[in-house]
């Protein structure tokens, strides 16, 4: 429901939401949902519902590995940030 | 008269700016807002992540979704506010 | 946008490519309240309401009587199964 549109200021470059995730896009990333399980791996897309695949995806719960994913499709509505790793 | 500001104007005046997110329940956030779109998706950059026990994460760059935001406080939080 | 996903129309950097690739195949389902499934995946839409065959639900149970939160597994078979979108959290496709 939450699609990433430019901001009313105009134009989208890499400080609007869209133009953030398309500069991610194949970078190692953290996505952490509303649960507090933890995902990190290569980010391969995301669509306007927040919808992520990742590649190479680490689970993990408070802190520690739980399971590993070949590819991994998370649903948006449980995913409370994408961040970009350092 | 004043002319009325729209909710997301006050937030567009924040680009640039710290700003502190406060979710529904207990999370918060602090960062530079870098952008946002009409959800109040956000772009914040330089990020502390707040849990309930009051733990820190730092995060340099999130895109936070808007889905579970409560309240936007210009600003940022203020020095030694979180316990 | 749904409606044309549900079409099976989904574009090659869309997240839900990535469930379209693994149609027929064994997919792991994780799912909200500790809840994993394991089948191979029949149909899906743009929900992710899912029909999984030949499937095997773990449930991860904390037993109280147990001291030291003693985790237990429950698994349960089932030959065919709808499931709901709203409680998907992950789908990964099982090499």
């Amino acid at each position: 429901m939450s699609a990433p549109a430019p901001a009313p200021n105009g134009a989208a470059d890499a400080r609007d939401p869209s133009g953030f995730l398309s500069e991610i896009i194949g970078a190692p990333v953290t996505v952490k949902l509303n649960s507090g399980v933890v995902y990190k791996g290569e980010l391969q897309s995301v669509d306007g519902y927040m919808n992520i695949a990742l590649e190479q995806t680490k689970e993990l719960v408070d802190g520690k590995l739980r399971r590993n994913y070949g590819d991994a499709f998370v649903r948006g509505n449980n995913v409370m940030y994408i961040s970009a790793d350092s | 008269m004043a002319t009325q500001l729209l909710p997301l104007e006050l937030i567009d005046r924040c680009v640039g700016s710290p700003i502190w997110v406060i979710m529904k329940g207990d999370k918060e956030f602090s960062g530079t807002l870098l952008g946002f779109d009409d959800f109040v998706n956000m772009v914040l950059e330089n990020v502390t992540e707040y849990d309930y026990s009051g733990a820190q994460t730092k995060l340099p760059k999130i895109l936070l979704n808007g889905n579970n935001v409560c309240m936007l406080i210009p600003g940022g939080m203020p020095e030694g506010n979180e316990s | 946008m749904a409606d044309a996903e549900e079409a099976g129309a989904t574009a090659s950097n869309e997240p839900m490519f990535l469930i379209s690739l693994a149609l027929n195949e064994i997919v792991f389902v994780r799912l909200r309240g500790d809840r994993e499934l394991k089948g191979r995946l029949h149909a899906y839409d743009s929900h992710c309401n899912l029909v999984l065959g030949d499937v095997e639900e773990t449930v991860y149970v904390v037993d109280d009587e147990e001291q030291g939160d003693e985790v237990k597994t429950v698994k349960k078979q089932s030959e065919m199964l709808f499931l709901r979108g709203d409680s998907v959290v992950l789908i990964s496709p099982q090499q």
